[in-house]
């Protein structure tokens, strides 16, 4: 075990990996000379060269049709997205292509394809470049969707997602890259896609939470937990595959469900959660699911609005205290 | 004349009723018809007049008592009237037949269960709404989710009202408790039929003459044998797959019957099943389309004829290979069918022998089967059923006669073959058996 921050776990997994496998290569915006604006591929192209780590020009549609080439043809590129707000540039290569080409293939062609990226708030870099982009790709049926909340999972997850034979929305979060945790030196060290983490058990609510809501999900659990409320908290860690028995399972403990994102409430990844759990676990549920994720507006450059958009800790808690009937 | 004040029965399903309070005191004059006192049964609050207008003489039950129906529990008379007869009768009057026991000259007091808390009194009516975990919850214990009052928003019924209902709910009734108290019956001995198993006293009643019910033999669930799954899975898989359609034909076996007969006079024993196998090879070497398998890769035609022969155990089906069956004689296809059933049915059969299979045929001709429908043998072409031979009137040159008959169903995987073609490798096997001096 070795004590990493989030980006440094990202960036060695993307090392080894390309040191164990001639295949994997990495492309993007800013990420071979100054090594990524959050520091994600620093290094790599003073080892790998120019041709491995490969700076593109400003054209997301351009690169990632580079990628899909790539990954047909047998190679297994890591595409850089500096922001992830700018797949929407590149949306036609990524959902009418990456997402169906295996499907239109007959299952006969593999697209092992990496989209790897941040996200979020917590630099006030305003509605552009703050946005949670996972509903579009949960919603697409094609690729796979990972969303890990700290460092271990990071590495576990990416090794994972490079090894893929589908294509993998790889989702960061800016807010993240400098939590630091301690993550295993296996080079073989993976988390298997579909498999939910439980963060924290209790048995009073279930608080199902993404990315950077998981810490603001456990703070909190621990502050519910002075009032005597046991909150489970459970980090899906992949959308698609969902791991929704861990769900279901804590929600049979608990009969209360919240679920909690950064992503917009309204049609966010939240609501097909609620659903799912409303369709296989209403028996257990004392109280109707609740959902919080960002207001329906566009994420304010104000680092004081910002944080009045997406949820907070407190809102968990009062959310919380509306499913308890407190 | 003094008048009994009893606990009414509110409802069929009442057994017994708490007092929650009394509205006039001893020795208050009462009015016929006005509240006198209110009770609380498991399903409703209620307040309950006068019986006869006087004066409350003797409260016999107190406020949070729970009483079984129709017991005595006041006496409304005239101002100084001796009821104290009346009284001593309470001890015995109800229950004259029974050996009298010092608890009850209490009266109905004893009644209350010592140590159990008196039923929790509801602040209003009960809940038209449970969460849905409550209900499972309510179903789980037994209990009736319409007679708990809920703490939700709405007065909606949830989990933690269910839990604590069912914690204050009593084990038995106070009459069952009483009644089990006279007959020395041990509480624990009584399947209560109440919610969450409370006895009620028809539970005694009906435990009373021992009447075992009639011995109906229970479900039972047998582990599934390995030998089960497998077939299970492949019986499902081949209906999954092929795309299975069946020809029926009669065929007449008399000259087979003579053959047989004649061979068996020089003592070479052979069934009608090793002739029907034997044409069944010879006609897949004359119709190789049927010795075929299908594969998303393209069709296999295989260049052996290896023909499976199903053989019936207890524990199930298997199908022992004859290989190159349309090169063996007679003879041999005699001579290794007995050895592959012998060897299913001591279970020394190896793997091989159980594999590699072209076509199949199934008999269950020996049980008087006229005819079925097999299914194929995945992944093989087909599978021929072979029916029981029944003597039966057929014409012949305009006249009728009677011959031995024998109904083939050919199975076949439409996938691979079609309908005209499956009949010609059909009606090639009824050739061969209508005249088995082909074969040999």
């Amino acid at each position: 075990m070795s004590k990493k921050k989030y980006a440094v776990a990202i960036r060695d997994v993307i090392a080894e990996e390309m040191r164990s496998d001639e295949r994997v290569f990495v492309m993007g915006e800013d990420i071979g000379a100054l090594g990524g604006v959050f520091g994600c591929t620093r290094g790599l192209q003073k080892e790998f060269g120019t041709l491995r780590v490969l700076d593109t020009p400003i054209s997301e549609s351009g690169f990632v049709g580079i990628g899909i080439g790539a990954a047909l043809t047998g190679m297994r590129p890591v595409i850089d997205f500096m922001y992830l707000d700018f797949v929407y540039v590149a949306m036609d290569q990524l959902l009418n292509q990456a997402a169906k080409l295996r499907y239109m293939y007959g299952g006969r062609a593999s697209l092992p394809l990496v989209i790897r990226g941040q996200q979020g708030v917590g630099r006030g870099n305003a509605g552009t470049h703050s946005q949670s982009i996972e509903a579009f790709f949960t919603h697409i049926p094609g690729f796979k969707v990972v969303m890990p909340s700290n460092a271990y999972d990071a590495a576990g997850l990416l090794r994972t997602a490079i090894r893929e034979n589908n294509p993998v929305m790889f989702i960061e979060h800016k807010a993240l890259y400098i939590q630091t945790e301690e993550v295993p030196d296996d080079p073989d060290f993976m988390i298997p896609f579909g498999q939910a983490a439980v963060k924290r058990s209790g048995s009073d609510a279930t608080i199902v939470a993404t990315s950077l809501m998981v810490s603001r999900a456990l703070e909190a659990a621990e502050r519910l937990a002075e009032e005597g409320i046991e909150v489970e908290v459970i980090d899906p860690r992949t959308l698609i595959p969902f791991d929704i028995d861990t769900v279901i399972t804590s929600v049979k403990k608990t009969g209360r469900a919240l679920v909690v994102h950064e992503a917009h409430k309204n049609n966010g990844p939240g609501s097909e959660i609620a659903s799912q759990i409303m369709e296989k676990g209403f028996r257990y549920l004392d109280a109707p699911v609740a959902r919080l994720g960002a207001k329906a507006c566009t994420l304010p450059f104000s680092l004081v609005l910002e944080n009045a958009v997406v949820p907070s800790v407190e809102d968990i808690i009062q959310s919380v205290h509306e499913i308890c009937y407190h | 004349m003094a008048v009994d004040v009893i606990m009414p029965k509110q409802g069929l399903q009442m057994t017994e009723g708490t007092i929650i309070s009394w509205m006039a005191s001893e020795g208050d004059s009462v009015q016929e018809g006005d509240p006198l006192f209110e009770i609380e049964t498991d399903k409703l609050t209620i307040e309950i007049g006068a019986p006869a207008t006087g004066v409350l003489l003797k409260i016999l039950s107190q406020e949070g008592d729970v009483v079984p129906i129709t017991e005595r529990i006041a006496v409304i008379g005239e101002q100084g009237e001796d009821i104290s007869e009346l009284i001593a009768q309470q001890q015995s009057g109800p229950e004259q037949d029974q050996p009298t026991e010092p608890e009850h000259t209490e009266g109905p007091k004893t009644v209350q269960p010592a140590g159990e808390p008196a039923e929790q009194v509801a602040t209003g009516g009960s809940s038209r709404y449970a969460s849905p975990r409550a209900r499972w919850k309510a179903e789980e214990l037994g209990i009736d989710v319409s007679s708990i009052q809920g703490t939700g928003p709405d007065a909606l019924v949830i989990e933690q009202d269910v839990l604590q209902y069912a914690q204050q709910a009593p084990k038995a009734t106070p009459l069952a408790k009483r009644l089990m108290q006279q007959s020395n019956t041990d509480m624990d001995s009584v399947q209560g039929t109440g919610p969450r198993g409370k006895i009620y006293s028809r539970d005694l009643v009906s435990a009373e003459p021992v009447q075992p019910a009639a011995a109906q033999p229970e479900d039972t669930i047998g582990k599934l044998s390995g030998m089960r799954k497998t077939i299970a899975a492949r019986m499902r898989e081949s209906l999954d797959t092929a795309a299975q359609a069946v020809h029926r034909v009669d065929v007449d076996m008399y000259e087979a019957v003579r053959l047989r007969k004649r061979l068996k006079a020089a003592e070479i024993a052979v069934s009608f099943n090793d002739i029907i196998v034997m044409a069944v090879a010879k006609s897949l070497r004359k119709h190789p389309n049927m010795n075929s398998a299908f594969t998303d890769d393209g069709i296999i035609t295989y260049g052996s004829v290896h023909v499976g022969v199903a053989v019936a155990l207890d524990e199930g089906l298997l199908v022992p290979v004859l290989r190159n069956a349309d090169s063996m004689s007679l003879h041999d296809i005699h001579q290794e069918t007995r050895r592959l059933g012998e060897a299913a049915r001591s279970g020394t059969l190896l793997p091989d022998e159980m594999t590699g299979g072209t076509f199949s045929v199934s008999n269950l001709g020996m049980f008087g089967i006229d005819s079925f429908t097999a299914i194929i043998n995945s992944p093989e072409s087909g599978i021929l059923a072979i029916g029981a031979i029944v003597e039966k009137p057929v014409v012949i040159d305009g006249e009728i006669t009677v011959r031995p008959i024998c109904q083939l169903s050919l199975t076949y995987d439409h996938r691979l073959v079609d309908g005209a073609p499956a009949a010609l490798f059909l009606q090639e096997i009824k050739k061969m058996l209508s005249n088995p001096y082909l074969l040999l």
